[in-house]
């Protein structure tokens, strides 16, 4: 799995496409079949109770893109906090089982971690 | 040896810069410059406790005046975290905004101080200046002033790490 983080409008999803995948093999914000899944962070928010499950089934996808939402004055709603919180530590974990993370920055993908098993 | 480690909420800054510490001479210190704010606070602390169990790390809460905080000569501390620190210099327990200026000498002084005794100071700090702003005055200067005193500390820094999805990227110096 490929792990893409950056702020939003960085230009992840144009770096997924760099990479082969169209549009049909996109999903946004939503899991299912599709082998890349994009905006996990609107995941993370719905329900931040719960991202240990969502390990798993997103460790076997190809490409999982997620924006980065820790920066920031630490938002006052408690809800916010903890989602912000849960969406940093899953992007942890994602990162570890990750054969490769980018981090997008203005359009540039910047490498953070690459193995050598990495499939594009 | 001074290391700074900034990164955005969750992104593995604690472990990380406890990792580091673990490699440094003892005896090893934690400050905690967080307060215990109700039972969220608690929570917080309560997890940075249990990832700190079992290393060896004498904690010390201590919310403001670092400049007089005396520690064991060539020892190591790991400051958790500059956020906390400032906000407790600026806002106080009284709520009341101090001057920017006389908060940012007493803090990088204060960091300085502890620098001085130490073999290695490790501080975590914290990325607040990456969202949409539109706060009230008090918290943009505030925003400011974290950032300058970011940028200060970086300075003065060996190693400068910031932490993106629990993976350290060097900004500054060697690897320690």
């Amino acid at each position: 799995m490929i792990l893409v983080v950056g702020g939003a409008g960085a230009g992840k999803r144009d770096y997924v496409k760099t990479l082969g995948w169209d549009d049909a093999s996109i999903a946004d914000g939503k899991l299912d079949d599709r082998p890349v899944l994009v905006n996990l962070q609107r995941i993370v928010f719905d329900n931040p109770e719960d991202t240990q499950a969502l390990l798993e089934p997103l460790a076997r996808k190809a490409v999982v893109a997620c924006d980065e939402v820790g920066g920031g004055i630490i938002p006052l709603d408690r809800r916010d906090r903890d989602a912000r919180d849960a969406c940093g530590r899953l992007c942890c974990r994602l990162a570890q089982r990750a054969e490769r993370v980018v981090r997008v920055v203005c359009g540039i993908p910047v490498t953070i971690k690459e193995t050598n098993n990495a499939v594009e | 040896m001074r290391i700074l480690i900034t990164g955005g909420a969750g992104s593995g800054k604690s472990a990380f810069a406890e990792s580091l510490a673990m490699g440094q001479a003892g005896p090893r210190c934690y400050i905690a410059a967080m307060k215990p704010y109700g039972q969220e606070g608690e929570r917080r602390i309560t997890r940075h406790r249990s990832l700190r169990a079992g290393k060896g790390f004498a904690t010390i809460e201590r919310y403001t005046n670092m400049d007089s905080l005396i520690l064991p000569r060539g020892g190591t501390a790991l400051l958790e975290c500059l956020c906390n620190l400032t906000a407790n210099e600026m806002f106080g327990d009284d709520g009341v905004e101090r001057d920017s200026q006389s908060v940012f000498a007493k803090v990088t002084r204060g960091q300085d101080a502890l620098a001085e005794r130490l073999g290695a100071l490790i501080q975590v700090t914290n990325e607040v200046g990456g969202d949409t702003g539109g706060y009230p005055d008090g918290t943009a200067r505030y925003i400011q002033l974290l950032g300058r005193i970011n940028r200060a500390l970086a300075e003065r820094a060996d190693i400068v790490y910031e932490m993106v999805c629990g993976i350290p990227v060097r900004l500054k110096g060697a690897g320690a």
